[in-house]
């Protein structure tokens, strides 16, 4: 009833996944593409342009027209560039002489992610170049890579962010609502009618959360259905997997809103609270943006903890890796549990103040 | 004292206490600057590192055996299992055990030892596209390094090159060219730093916005507001009065995290200290500016939280401070431009991590400021009108 009087919650409820899921989805990446290069050619002979080339050509930098009076640390510190390319005077007649030219390459590195990608970048640009000036002839080979990328051929980030982004979006709003009903029965005091009623502390939970159990389902269908046309998610062959998991999923994120409901009793509290456990714990931690692995281990197991975690890996496992129960049945039994706790320290927190009163 | 500042005082004393009673927000306001900020710095780490690698070894020769060091000797990666048959590696990786795995062919050591190419097989998986790109290239390194092995004598130094070749015999070979890389900035290539001073950004912003929404609403809410407005306070001193303790705790918590950032991480700051201050300062005017103008749309707590929780996601998602602007879609990094807190976590960097020029660094404090005004201009208006 409280649900459906409020046009603006249903109106959100409906509409966010979608644009909050098309962000998630299309605005997080590693790969660096377009990076803009600063490039101070002071040799200015047709190696050193060909050199250049080389840069222009890939699809990691751009160029950039630089300033002629800027000094490049001076650029780099303005963000004209996130890179600056020094070719030094005599670049051609040290290449021809046979002493090594060295190229300056100076990155700005407050992304030290990026920053060691690029410099990375730059020196396997810097072999191409030599070997296709005929110096550097490789060492024939004596063996070669045939290599298989399973999964996810294209190796398309939009597929790994994208099925990320459905786990986020579905953990956010059940785990929202839950909290804000439960800690508005706290505010407005109608939480004794529940005392005073017949009904069990069980009951009264389960109750709650089974609307936004179904509301969950109607955001998992449109936010599937996003994934499908924008995010190149595929059918699994056996969706029973996934459906579980969601039921499950959507379970834990409302008993988890609710838990956070009962232990603040004021929604702006048990907002925060939400916003912190589930929004932003599972953004940075669940695997959605980083590999779990790269977690130090003092603080790894906070990832096991979250509901996210486990679903965001089912469905990878069901969207991209196309594998059945068996790979999945460990993160299900995990959602599982996890969906089981919190559900138990509500019906705890439930008994403890029916005592009270 | 005037009338308007002796009003004022009345009812900032007033929020003040009320402020002082909601313990709960105190905490929920020292909260994220101190804990959240020290796990994400340390756990928020894209570097790709302990690959699991199986080794499909069909060949068992001397020479698969130096081809599989070659691949171990490189930190990057873990030989987690050895297999007999390939279909066991491939189960493995179904099952989530590898991330990749090699596949040595039975004939691998009699084709190089006939000194032709060997085939090696490689599986990657590639559901993490940045993974597995990453692990391609430590591949590729990993293969140039062995097949550079028992090859002929490195060339000769250029010098030497040069007396022979004045002596004639042969041609100078070209000199490769040599990247020297300079990492500015960050010269040990500190992960954390990146991360800290954008989740410090978006702290700010985001608190900032919730705490204001919540205790503008909360008047309507309760229904107090009519005794508000029944006083001789005007609009305008309301709301001041009502935004600045959240703006002096604010600035409290902008500090707070800094100094956390400094102590725990590192952090440096390179440029003006009195900027980054203004900057926080405008950024807290501009999210207290949504969050009341939040509230003034909704009727409830429930409501506004509710409405600041939808578009604080996507402020934070646009503003680069977790991925680089540069890497999103160009309509993305379009709309970017309308993220105020965009424009808090370049000034941010550019004041902490690298001195960034004032040249460089005024157009966002502009931009920054231009938003703070409208949007608390916006939020004065709309608080006016209720």
């Amino acid at each position: 009833m409280l649900f459906r009087r409020d046009k603006l919650l249903i109106l959100l409820a409906a509409l966010m996944p979608i644009v909050l899921m098309s962000l998630a989805g299309g605005t997080q990446s590693l790969r660096l593409r377009n990076v803009p290069l600063l490039v101070y050619d002071y040799d200015n002979t047709p190696l050193s342009r060909t050199y250049l080339e080389t840069y222009g050509a890939a699809l990691s930098f751009k160029i950039v027209p630089r300033r002629t009076d800027e000094s490049p640390e001076r650029a780099l510190a303005s963000w004209r560039g996130r890179a600056a390319l020094i070719i030094p005077p005599n670049f051609e007649r040290d290449f021809r002489r046979g002493a090594a030219p060295v190229v300056q390459l100076m990155i700005d590195a407050t992304d030290s992610n990026a920053a060691t990608a690029l410099g990375n970048y730059a020196q396997s640009l810097n072999i191409n170049f030599a070997r296709k000036n005929g110096i550097d002839v490789p060492s024939p080979n004596r063996v070669r890579m045939q290599q298989r990328l399973w999964f996810n051929p294209g190796l398309s980030n939009r597929l790994y962010f994208g099925s990320g982004a459905m786990g986020l979006m579905l953990i956010i709003f059940p785990a929202l609502l839950g909290a804000l009903t439960t800690a508005k029965e706290y505010e407005t005091g109608t939480i004794i009618q529940a005392y005073a009623s017949s009904l069990t502390a069980v009951q009264w939970i389960l109750g709650k959360a089974l609307l936004y159990v179904v509301i969950g389902i109607v955001e998992f269908i449109v936010c599937f259905a996003l994934g499908l046309i924008a995010f190149e998610y595929r059918f699994p062959t056996d969706p029973s997997v996934l459906i579980v998991a969601t039921f499950l999923y959507l379970l834990a994120g409302v008993f988890f809103g609710m838990m956070m409901g009962n232990a603040n009793k004021t929604q702006s509290a048990a907002i925060q609270g939400v916003q912190m456990g589930s929004f932003l714990l599972s953004m940075l931690l669940s695997g959605y943006l980083f590999a779990i692995r790269n977690i130090p281990e003092q603080i790894r197991w906070v990832s096991s903890f979250l509901p996210a975690t486990h679903y965001i890996q089912i469905v990878r496992n069901s969207i991209l890796r196309d594998v059945g129960w068996g790979t999945s049945l460990q993160p299900m039994l995990m959602l599982l549990g996890l969906a089981f706790l919190f559900f138990m320290v509500n019906v705890i927190q439930m008994r403890k103040m029916q005592f009270q009163d | 004292m005037p009338a308007a500042v002796r009003r004022y005082l009345a009812l900032a004393t007033k929020e003040v206490q009320q402020l002082r009673r909601n313990r709960v927000l105190l905490i929920q306001l020292m909260l994220p600057p101190t804990i959240v900020l020290i796990i994400f710095g340390y756990a928020l780490n894209p570097r790709v590192r302990d690959l699991r690698l199986g080794v499909v070894d069909e060949s068992l020769t001397a020479e698969s055996r130096q081809l599989v060091d070659s691949l171990t000797e490189n930190v990057n990666f873990e030989v987690k299992h050895r297999y007999v048959r390939a279909d066991e590696a491939e189960a493995a990786l179904n099952r989530l055990e590898l991330d990749l795995f090699i596949v040595i062919p039975s004939d691998f050591s009699r084709v190089v030892q006939r000194g032709q190419t060997a085939t090696i097989q490689v599986v990657i998986d590639a559901v993490d596209a940045n993974t597995a790109q990453i692990a391609q290239g430590y591949l590729g390194l990993a293969m140039d390094d062995y097949n550079n092995l028992n090859t002929e004598a490195p060339l000769p130094n250029y010098r030497y090159r040069a007396v022979l070749a004045r002596a004639g015999i042969p041609a100078p070979r070209p000199g490769v060219p040599e990247v020297r890389a300079a990492y500015l900035y960050n010269p040990g290539l500190v992960t954390s730093w990146h991360y800290v001073t954008g989740i410090m950004s978006i702290i700010m912003f985001i608190n900032a916005s919730l705490v204001a929404s919540a205790l503008a609403v909360k008047e309507k809410e309760t229904g107090t507001i009519e005794q508000l407005l029944m006083t001789p306070a005007q609009t305008g001193e309301m709301l001041l009065a009502k935004t600045s303790p959240v703006f002096v705790l604010m600035m409290v918590v902008l500090f707070v995290a800094l100094g956390v950032g400094m102590l725990v991480f590192g952090v440096p700051v390179r440029g003006d200290l009195w900027l980054f201050a203004v900057a926080g300062a405008c950024a807290v005017l501009a999210g207290t500016g949504i969050g009341v103008t939040i509230a003034t749309f909704s009727k409830s707590q429930q409501q506004a939280q509710l409405l600041t929780f939808f578009v604080n996601p996507p402020i934070t998602l646009l503003s680069g401070a977790t991925s680089p602007l540069e890497n999103m879609p160009e309509f993305f990094q379009k709309l970017s431009y309308f993220d105020p807190l965009r424009y808090l976590v370049t000034i941010v960097r550019g004041v902490t991590l690298k001195d960034a020029p004032w040249s460089a660094l005024w157009p966002n404090l502009v931009a920054l400021a231009t938003f703070a005004v409208i949007l608390f201009a916006i939020s004065a208006w709309r608080f006016r009108k209720q």
